[in-house]
């Protein structure tokens, strides 16, 4: 009996399917609608899987750069009391790896120039960092071994330094670098200002900066622009002491921490946002407590925000252009089902005088929408994927024949052209195109089911 | 006439036809606003730079400084091309304004009369830019003290909602003291100079704020401070005994052909650098002498293909357009085989029944590109109020001077692309309409017209 009830709402709806199919077939105009979803989804997935990548590599190198979550302060002054909080991280089961940093700006003698340049100076111990950070993968000549970073070739009595690979290699037009085997023998003599836990400068009586030399002992390729341009790794504690903060209480400028596998990051910055109200609260009396009230707990992307929103929002800005320029489809569908309601008014009204409601004719009309939509997304995704696996040979091929490149490698920071489709984004690109397919039918269908047989069958009209 | 009437029944009667209309002005404004806002920026990129750094910059070969600046100035004010001339001495330097803050900065050795001449200085400085006479660095109320300027993000940083900085609580800063450390190459034959026979030696400079500097561009105002050129030479480079700078920073007189200019400023350089500073050809040959669009140029080059390449997007998303307007036209042609078939009947060519719809497709065309031209036009012009909206409602704040360089959306039309871009729509507007066009001018009216 079942079965019998599933056969006959099988052959009821089984005329939409054959019409909707015919009509596909038959009707040479829909071809156009199919053409236009197609030419749409293709370049929509093109456009949205490379911005997609650029923005998805960005946010990964920036969360790369800073672990899962920032405990700390803009001011140069930064906080005391930092190893009992650590001490507390370290105690919890969601902690993986904690990082005291210093962070600071410096002046330093350009390797190889005898010139100065300004830098952001990042004091870390490199092993405890790559533990919170992928410190220890942005290296050169130590990525197997991070401890010994700052541990120059030359003992000449010196620590060594890590310099942003910007500062010390040149970029050839594929984006490259060329490093020697060793790093090669550069002093780099770095100052900065030590400051009080109040602010003021330490020494205010005498040199006012501090200064010291350092061996160029690797190089440290994060891939982002500012940070690879503008920075410059000193151990921990000589970097504390160069910006003042080695005293009693040490202090530094902030925390990095990564979590364990499967601790959500906005639970784990909650988890540790409430251990640090409590660690404030129990330092309320200590005499630099009030240094601890600038110091805010921030996820990577909270921390990162400046730079990652610039890049979504660019993101944005485009989807809703697409969106804007897509309406064209939804007006083509239109135009599409408008003329085929038109000429298939004996079609409907036959339909209808043998007892086809309004909204089985709808839904005849929407699901040959629905086939359009599928169909042209189908052909505009296979189309976008199949130029997005030859994108970067096609890029390659206009820079060695034309030196056409999409994006100078020599300026931007990037590699290759991300080329991976995201099922996520795709998913979005094929529902959007079937929604406007459905959207642009409407009207028409509408249309089609306000038909009276009586009038489309009478015999002036045959 | 004929036609003329029937395009205009049409357009009237065929209420599909605006759908095209709609899809042609949709499109036209916004590639007229992309291109508009891509040349925009290009324009303010570069004229910021000339703002800043005047129409051409003569900086001697890196790490090279050179003495008689003055001289040389004097010489090149002579020549005819040339307006007015400033000489530049720089350094990275840390800046200490403040408890706890610290500023890495680029700082910048001027004499502000003389710069003002050349750039846009003084309409730049927030307390002297109202003021009658030459900006100068003397400290309101303290005339004794080292005055210096600040660029205003060193001191605030933009709201982070209206993107726009806190003049009053900036103009409080005013007069305040400030610590510049920066430092040069001595000659040293101890051992700390590695043998090389010279080494870095630190210098600081406590200076009081004379005043704020607001160019608009956030990267200059957040990393560049200004202090007398005499003062920081004597710090830096008081081995030198006299005064020395690293550019020259040129403004060149009103409609002067810039290839000549450069050409006649390269001529009196070389005979300077030769005679008076005793460097040998390669090395006077190796000064930079260009104008400040020319240092920009790979920038502006990497914005405009970024532009092209958005315009080929959203121009092949538009070829929809095209396939849109020959649905619209084949539904019309199929609609009105008996008007066409009439016409025929009465004569008309199968030429001219063919021009009646490419001149109804051109004329849709012209329509669209219209109305799509004055919607990228108030759009373009308002952008920076639908920014504020957008800020109001969603909260959201797109443009930002920190990431964007400039505190405003730059909204000047490119009439000339908004143009080409009107006529491609044109013409896209006649190829959609073309294939209609052909079936409705081989319709035989022998056959539309019998009864049966």
């Amino acid at each position: 009996m079942h079965w019998a009830q599933s056969v006959l709402a099988l052959r009821s709806r089984m005329y939409k399917i054959i019409l909707a199919i015919r009509y596909l077939i038959r009707c040479r105009i829909t071809y156009f609608a199919v053409l236009a979803v197609a030419l749409c989804v293709w370049i929509v997935v093109i456009v949205m899987t490379v911005m997609t990548g650029l923005v998805g590599g960005y946010k990964l190198k920036n969360h790369k750069f800073v672990g899962d979550c920032v405990v700390g302060t803009k001011s140069l002054v930064g906080f005391a009391y930092y190893e009992d909080f650590i001490k507390m991280l370290e105690d919890t089961d969601y902690v993986e790896g904690v990082s005291p940093v210093i962070k600071s700006y410096a002046l330093a003698g350009q390797p190889g120039t005898g010139q100065d340049i300004r830098l952001e100076m990042i004091g870390v111990d490199p092993a405890r960092h790559s533990q919170a950070t992928g410190f220890a993968e942005t290296l050169h000549y130590h990525v197997d071994d991070v401890s010994k970073v700052f541990e120059p070739r030359e003992d000449g009595g010196l620590s060594g330094c890590v310099i942003g690979i910007d500062r010390i290699l040149e970029r050839d037009s594929n984006g490259r670098y060329t490093a020697g085997p060793y790093p090669a023998d550069i002093e780099v003599a770095v100052s900065c200002f030590p400051l009080t836990s109040r602010g003021a400068l330490v020494k205010a009586t005498t040199g006012l900066v501090n200064t010291k030399t350092f061996y160029y002992s690797d190089h440290s390729r994060t891939g982002l622009a500012r940070v690879d341009s503008s920075v410059i790794y000193l151990p921990f504690e000589q970097a504390q002491l160069l910006c003042g903060m080695g005293g009693v209480p040490k202090r530094v400028n902030a925390i990095h921490i990564k979590f364990k596998p499967g601790v959500r990051l906005q639970e784990g910055c909650q988890d540790v946002s409430s251990l640090w109200r409590m660690f404030k609260q129990a330092k309320t009396d200590e005499s630099q407590s009030y240094l601890l009230d600038a110091v805010t707990v921030q996820s990577w992307r909270v921390h990162r925000r400046m730079f990652i929103a610039a890049m979504e929002k660019e993101q944005a800005m485009l989807t809703v252009m697409f969106g804007f320029v897509g309406i064209t489809t939804v007006f083509i569908v239109f135009v599409v089902f408008y003329m085929i309601v038109s000429h298939k008014r004996k079609d409907i009204g036959i339909l209808k005088s043998v007892g086809v409601s309004n909204a089985n004719i709808v839904q005849l009309f929407s699901g040959f929408a629905f086939l359009i939509g599928v169909l042209g997304s189908s052909i505009g995704t296979v189309a976008g994927w199949l130029f997005l696996l030859k994108i970067n040979r096609i890029e390659t091929f206009l820079f060695e024949r034309f030196g056409f490149q999409l994006w100078d490698r020599v300026i931007f920071f990037i590699g290759d052209i991300p080329n991976e489709v995201e099922f996520k984004v795709l998913a979005v690109i094929v529902l959007s195109a079937i929604g406007a397919c459905l959207l642009g039918a409407l009207v028409p269908s509408l249309q089609a089911a306000s038909l009276r047989p009586a009038e489309t069958l009478q015999v002036g009209q045959l | 006439m004929l036609k003329l009437f029937l395009w205009l029944r049409y357009l009237r009667k065929k209420k599909i036809v605006l759908l095209s209309i709609a899809a042609v002005a949709l499109s036209v404004s916004l590639l007229i606003v992309v291109a508009s806002l891509f040349t925009g920026f290009i324009d303010a990129f570069e004229q910021s730079a000339v703002e800043t750094l005047g129409d051409v910059v003569l900086a001697a070969p890196s790490p090279f400084k050179f003495a008689k600046y003055e001289l040389l100035v004097e010489r090149l004010e002579q020549i005819s091309a040339v307006e007015a001339a400033s000489a530049v001495l720089s350094a990275p330097g840390l800046l200490h304004v403040g408890k706890g803050d610290v500023h890495a900065v680029e700082v910048w050795g001027i004499d502000p009369a003389r710069r003002a001449r050349v750039t846009a200085y003084k309409s730049f400085l927030v307390r002297q830019k109202a003021s009658p006479g030459e900006p100068s660095f003397e400290v309101m109320d303290s005339p004794e003290k080292t005055g210096g300027f600040v660029g205003i993000g060193v001191l605030a940083e933009p709201d982070e909602m209206t993107d726009e900085y806190d003049f009053a609580a900036v103009e409080k800063m005013l007069g305040s003291p400030a610590v510049l450390t920066t430092g040069s190459l001595i000659e040293d034959k101890g051992p700390s100079s590695g043998g090389s026979g010279r080494r870095f030696k630190r210098r600081t400079i406590p200076f009081a704020i004379a005043d704020v500097v607001f160019t608009g561009v956030y990267e200059v105002d957040r990393s560049v401070a200004y202090l007398p050129i005499e003062q920081l030479q004597q710090t830096l480079h008081r081995d030198e005994g006299g005064p020395v700078a690293d550019r020259i920073q040129i403004k060149l007189a009103p409609d002067v052909d810039v290839e000549v200019a450069l050409a006649e400023i390269r001529g009196v350089w070389q005979v300077f650098a030769m005679k008076e500073l005793g460097w040998g050809a390669y090395l006077a040959n190796d000064a930079d002498i260009e104008t400040a669009k020319q240092m920009q140029s790979r920038w502006v080059f990497e914005l405009k293909k970024q532009m092209g390449l958005l315009l080929v997007i959203f121009g092949v998303v538009s070829f929809s357009v095209v396939v849109l307007i020959f649905c619209i036209f084949y539904l019309i042609v199929r609609l009105k085989q008996k008007d066409i078939a009439i016409t025929k009947s009465c004569g008309a060519a199968s030429s001219s029944v063919a021009w009646v719809f490419v001149g109804f497709g051109a004329c849709v065309g012209i329509t669209g590109s219209c109305i799509g031209v004055v919607l990228g036009y108030i759009i373009t012009k308002n952008i920076n109020v639908i920014e504020d909206w957008i800020r109001i409602a969603f909260g959201l704040k797109l443009w930002k001077s920190s990431v964007y360089m400039f505190s405003k959306i730059p909204n000047q039309v490119n009439w000339d692309m908004a143009l080409r871009i009107a006529l491609l729509a044109i013409g896209a507007a006649i190829v959609g309409a073309l294939i209609p066009a052909l079936v409705a001018a081989r319709t035989r009216p022998v056959e539309i017209l019998r009864y049966e």
